[in-house]
């Protein structure tokens, strides 16, 4: 591709800005990218990336890289971690690929693995329920609930993006929550890991109800270590926030956010139609990107540019055609780059900084990058007892075959049968036809699950010819979980956690992943009241049975003549009867009294 | 002690026990089921509807589907009436109701520029010798800040339940998917589908959202998450309307959650001040026969369990459907339809789980007043009861040998209580209660087994003849039916040089297990199509009553005969040609959608009028017929 996309663009940044760091002993750098994208929409991603030097880390000495976070993986001897907040879906077909390569964003959810130094599995795990039981305090997440059946040690899937000597004692786990709301209490501390705190900086357009109102958000934290070839390591923070803005909707105002029906003369109408009147209108849709600045769609202006940063540095980058006219505010000074649609603007030291994009309409529009792959996951088939998987996966190439890595962790009461494994492919005539799936899949890592012990873990390496679909599909079974396990919203179904793919570029040496979405599996759910009603029929049940039995039991069965006999007493044997009686009373009282 | 005497005699009077007292009982338990049917509509059996699920809320928010936006529904209205117009012209205005390509791509240049998915999918049908197919459009908003787990569907058919061409349905749906679309409330996607009838096309699209679907049906290029329920818009008419009348009755008898429906009622009643019917129902006032109409027309759509509608193919998928038709004349618009959907919408959005807290079986007889199961069950249960009481009677009687000294002392006294001849048992062999009897079991078993599985070929030859025969097979079916008993009857009398002729005890062993196998039947049906059961039970409650006459000469013929006739009107194709003539629908039409139900829909209903009611007729037939021979 001769036009430089946006992917490459993020790619080239960050390359720049990684390249020099190695020397220097500390630094912070901050960045804002800013694309329209089809639809309205605003593609803003925030990039925040601080260093410090290994002994200053191992000597509790923290600058940028925030002590509450350094002491957590220092405790739980976390090498490299990667922790990832995402909602919301990417919308490929219209969006293009994903920003980073889709490297700085998780499944649906939370997702969260690390490189943990350890001698062994067990060790491992046990410092891997340390870091999530206290990233789950850190980040005002559920990560505690990352137990043994959601953790996976996937084989192939990753690799460490830092620089480790000794990668031998080092264990890769991952776990994901795909059932977690990511909201405004996770995005509080991941402020307070800023060195700026989101005071001063591009950070200060962080605003929750702009944020969360985001079509597509992913917010990540990535501690790595990055050794230069002398042996000088730095640790190293990045954070970003990348996010799909409806620029329509987070234009309307907070007090007035309903969409409401425009007024008559509001309305654009097609007038060309023959039957356009004033009750009748065909809507014209705006062929013109909308007007648009930083203080409408984020609610603030940028509030001067954080101290600890680089003064100099272009730290918001606007990817429009150049031709497009862009306001900023007096003081900012503006470059354009030499690729005709990136232009970067250095902040004014201090005083507000805003950005403005007047309506209007332009031949050239900035190109999209086609994405590699196109990944789609569903659960097929009805009923409670069984089910199947189906996933497709498009290669829109149509000259490269696209060979990638497919990583999925399903819960343990989601039983997958590998052997109705079976692959479909679709090539350019459009017949479907039937392969062995051993056609595609060259290597398979397989870990079958364990009944509330872990979760079945499936890599697949695969490759999809040029300009072809395929079918994957599986059937599986649904476990019957006992009646304590059940959540509250047990009938709303069980969340499967998104597969992650990772394609394989020899030409890139940057990973590059794709995640499906989430999806939603119903279990057989018991009606929970019945187990109460079970419990009342039974008892009334007991209570008949144990009635009549007792009664049987104690009941005296006497012949007619024992009854005479026994009505018929003597006067003899009746005082002694009473007297009997007498004699237990005291008896008793006398016991009490001891 | 009276009670226990009660027992000790009975138990010592075993003629009482199994010949005397069991149809007594069985008339008891027929006339108790409908009785406690016809008590259902009052006041003190039936219940008030609420709304279970509290996530619903029902008409809680405002719905702001109103002003321009008619503009808009009048502008793509006209965009339709364009293209109809035109193909009206090429088609010499016959079939200018058709959903043509140029109708699909305008639905889907709409959808386009509004912002959603759009996809297409091809099918095709072909059911006792007529092909259906069509294309369905269809378009998906994906929930702003969702993840495809969840989805609500909205239907819109071009031709409604009754075939009318659904010009403003189309419309207003469309009208809403741009108005939609501006939301960001929605939590779950929300799917815009446009099928070109109200028969085959959600079933096509519905079957292979599941991938469960048939070969000439294609695969869904575009799919959402778990489908939390669905709603079909009809509107055929251009006049403003007055009611809102809600279909719900699914394939088989399945019905929505309950709670889907109270919250339309509450919606269009309590929100937008709009009555709701059911049942068709127009003019309910709320009285007894009013009330016990409409259970009646419920539980008759239920019993035949043909879908009702486009929502019907979605509940065989656990997916609550309903159907909101506009009816009547009044002051109502297409926005007022347009905000109750809205508002629908709105309330399915707020769904954390699948609907399940409320009824899932009921009966309706007011668009507010229910019975649940654990009510209306009896009555099935004892009319399907009726016929296992017999079958225990006439097992424990074959047990014993028939006692010629008490069958003199006796002298044989028909009471004719019903028109069909009850109660011959007087004439029967007595029983003593010391003679133990061995059963000869062979020959009941395997006639018992064999005439069941008979029906198999009715079952198969209404579902794949052509329909041109439908009309001919059923008078054939109605002359085998008077043919075939007498003839197995007297094959059975005589034997035929291939096995002895049948004994008495024979005869009853064969009812016996007939009726066992129909009650069995019958009391499991109850519980998963209530209305079908009391049908067919109902229609089967003589086969209880019916034995080998044993009166000589010239009765035995009268009666036999008599009988015979009777049992005839009651058979299966008899019946139906009575419906159909009654109703004034063909029995070609019926057997046809019927076919068709079974090839498309999945429905059951054949199999048991084949399966269950006509063997156990037949068997009827040939124990009365045996009395001729």
């Amino acid at each position: 591709m001769t036009v430089p996309s946006l992917l490459s663009l993020l790619l080239a940044l960050a390359v720049t800005l990684w390249s020099s760091p190695v020397s220097a002993s500390s630094d912070y750098h901050e960045q804002l990218f800013l694309q329209p994208l089809p639809q309205s929409s605003l593609l803003a991603s925030f990039n925040f990336r601080g260093n410090s030097s290994q002994q200053s880390f191992d000597n509790q000495h923290f600058r940028y890289v925030p002590r509450a976070l350094g002491q957590i993986l220092q405790h739980a001897h976390t090498k490299e971690l990667h922790l990832r907040f995402t909602t919301g879906r990417w919308d490929a077909d219209s969006w293009g690929s994903r920003p980073w390569n889709g490297s700085k964003e998780g499944g649906t959810g939370v997702e969260l693995w690390a490189w943990i130094d350890a001698a062994d599995d067990e060790e491992a795990f046990a410092k891997w329920i340390t870091l999530t039981q206290s990233l789950s305090g850190l980040f005002c997440a559920s990560l505690n609930f990352v137990d043994s059946t959601r953790t996976t040690r996937p084989v192939v899937s990753f690799e460490p993006t830092g620089h480790h000597p000794d990668a031998n004692s080092l264990h890769l786990l991952h776990g994901t929550l795909p059932g977690e709301v990511v909201c405004t209490e996770n995005l509080t501390p991941f402020l307070k890991l800023l060195p700026c705190k989101g005071k001063t900086g591009i950070s200060t357009l962080f605003d929750g109800h702009k944020l969360f109102d985001a079509a597509w958000q992913s917010m990540s934290v990535d501690v790595q270590p990055i050794c230069s070839s002398d042996g000088d390591c730095l640790v190293q923070i990045e954070q970003t926030v990348d996010m799909v803005l409806d620029i329509e909707r987070s234009k309307r105002p907070r007090d007035n956010p309903i969409p409401r029906p425009v007024s008559n003369d509001q309305l654009v109408c097609d007038t060309s139609k023959h039957y356009n009147a004033d009750d009748t209108c065909y809507p014209l849709e705006k062929v013109t990107d909308k007007a648009w600045s930083l203080n409408e769609i984020f609610g603030k202006t940028l509030n001067g540019i954080c101290p600890l940063a680089d003064s100099s540095e272009q730290s918001v980058c606007l990817r429009v055609p150049h031709e497009k006219g862009v306001f900023a505010t007096p003081g900012a000074s503006e470059l354009k780059k030499d690729d005709g649609f990136t232009r970067c603007f250095s902040l004014p030291a201090s005083g507000p900084f805003d950005l403005s994009i007047p309506e209007q309409q332009l031949q050239t529009e900035v190109p999209l990058q086609e994405p590699v792959l196109h990944a789609e996951r569903t659960i097929v088939g009805h009923g409670q007892e069984r089910g199947g998987m189906r996933i497709i996966f498009g290669n829109p190439s149509e000259t490269n075959a696209v060979d990638f890595i497919y990583f999925e962790s399903l819960p343990w009461f989601l039983r997958p049968y590998i052997h109705t494994l079976q692959a479909t492919i679709t090539g350019h005539d459009g017949i479907r036809r039937e392969i062995p799936a051993s056609d595609l899949v060259t290597e398979t890592f397989y870990r079958p699950a364990i009944d509330r012990e872990r979760g079945t873990q499936l890599e697949l390496a695969l490759s999809v010819p040029a300009a072809s679909t395929v079918t994957l599909t599986y059937d599986f079974e649904k476990a019957v979980l006992r009646y304590t396990e059940y959540p509250p919203d047990a009938n709303r179904g069980f969340n499967v956690a998104p597969a992650v793919i990772r394609v394989l570029d020899g030409a890139n040496s940057r990973p590059l992943y794709i995640r499906t979405t989430s999806l939603l599996l119903p279990l057989p759910t018991p009606d929970f009241s019945m187990p109460y009603n079970v419990i009342i029929l039974t008892s009334t049940v007991i209570a008949l049975a144990f009635g009549t039995v007792f009664n049987i039991l104690v009941r005296r069965v006497v012949s007619v003549e024992e009854a005479a006999a026994l009505n018929a007493q003597t006067l003899k044997s009746r005082l002694l009867g009473k007297l009997v009686a007498l004699r237990d009373r005291f008896g008793k009282k006398e016991m009490k009294v001891e | 002690m009276a009670l226990k005497s009660a027992i000790r005699n009975l138990r010592n009077n075993p003629q009482l026990l199994f010949v005397r007292l069991p149809p007594l009982l069985s008339l008891i338990c027929i006339l108790v089921g409908v009785a406690w049917l016809l008590l259902l509509p009052l006041n003190e059996y039936s219940r008030h509807t609420y709304i279970s699920e509290n996530a619903l809320l029902p008409g809680q928010v405002h719905a702001y589907f109103t002003g321009s936006e008619q503009n808009i529904f009048r502008g793509y209205k006209q965009e339709l009436k364009v293209l109809l117009n035109e193909g009206g012209q090429s088609e010499n205005g016959q079939d200018e109701a058709e959903f043509t390509p140029a109708i699909s791509a305008k639905i889907q240049s709409i959808l386009q520029v509004a912002g959603l998915k759009v996809a297409t999918q091809k099918y095709e049908y072909t059911s006792a010798g007529i092909t259906h197919q069509g294309e369905n459009t269809y378009g998906i908003i994906h929930a702003p800040r969702g993840d495809a787990t969840e989805a609500i569907v909205l239907v819109a058919a071009w031709k409604t339940a009754d075939d009318e061409l659904n010009l403003n349905g189309v419309t207003l749906a469309l009208t809403l998917a741009r108005y939609f679309k501006r939301w960001s409330l929605w939590s779950k996607d929300i799917i815009f589908l446009f099928t070109p009838d109200s028969k085959s096309g959600t079933q096509a699209w519905i079957d292979a959202y599941h991938d469960l679907h048939p070969a000439s049906v294609h695969p869904l290029p575009l799919k959402s998450g778990a489908l939390q329920g669905a709603l079909v818009i009809e509107y055929p008419f251009e006049h403003r309307f007055r009611n809102l009348h809600i279909v719900y009755d699914g394939v088989n008898g399945q019905l929505p959650n309950l709670d889907l429906f109270n919250t339309a009622v509450a919606i269009a009643g309590g929100q937008m001040g709009i009555g709701a019917n059911l049942q068709e129902m127009w003019e309910h006032d709320d009285s007894y026969e009013a009330r016990l109409q409409t259970m009646l027309r419920g539980m008759t759509k239920q019993g035949l369990g043909y879908a009702t509608g486009a929502h019907s193919s979605f509940m065989p998928y656990h997916i609550d459907a309903i159907t909101l038709q506009p009816k009547g004349e009044g002051w109502e618009d297409e926005m007022a339809l347009g905000r109750t959907i809205e508002s629908l919408c709105r309330s399915l959005n707020n769904l954390l789980e699948h609907l399940h807290q409320s009824f899932f079986f009921y009966l309706l007889m007011q668009s507010n007043r229910f019975v649940s199961i654990g009510t209306y069950l009896p009555s099935a249960m004892l009319i399907a009861g009726n016929f296992t009481i017999m079958a225990i009677a006439l097992w424990m009687r074959t047990g014993f040998h028939p006692d010629n000294r008490a069958e003199k002392s006796t002298n044989p006294k028909p009471t004719e209580k019903t028109v069909t001849p009850i109660s011959k048992d007087a004439s029967a062999p007595e029983i003593s209660g010391h003679t133990i009897a061995e059963r000869l079991l062979a020959l009941p078993l395997t006639l018992v087994t064999g005439l069941h599985l008979l029906g198999l070929v009715p079952l198969w030859m209404f579902n794949t003849l052509p329909h041109q025969l439908f009309t001919t097979v059923t008078y054939v079916v109605v002359a085998v039916d008077i043919v075939f008993p007498l003839l197995l009857a007297a094959l059975l009398r005589n034997g035929l040089g291939l096995f002895t002729p049948l004994v008495p005890q024979q005869y009853l062993l064969i009812k016996s297990f007939a009726l066992l196998l129909l009650g069995l039947s019958l009391s499991t049906l109850a519980t998963l199509n209530f209305s079908l059961s009391f049908m067919i039970g109902l229609l089967c409650a003589p086969l209880s009553f019916i034995n080998r006459l044993q009166c000589t000469g010239v009765k035995r013929y009268a009666f036999s005969g008599l009988g015979l006739v009777l049992l005839n009107l009651l058979s299966p194709p008899t019946v139906l040609i009575g419906v159909c003539w009654y109703t004034g629908v063909s029995v070609e039409t019926v057997l046809t959608q019927a076919a068709f139900g079974w090839d498309v829909w999945g429905m059951w209903t054949q199999v048991v009028v084949w399966c269950v009611w006509w063997p156990a007729w037949l068997i009827g037939c040939v124990l009365l017929g045996s009395s001729m021979f």
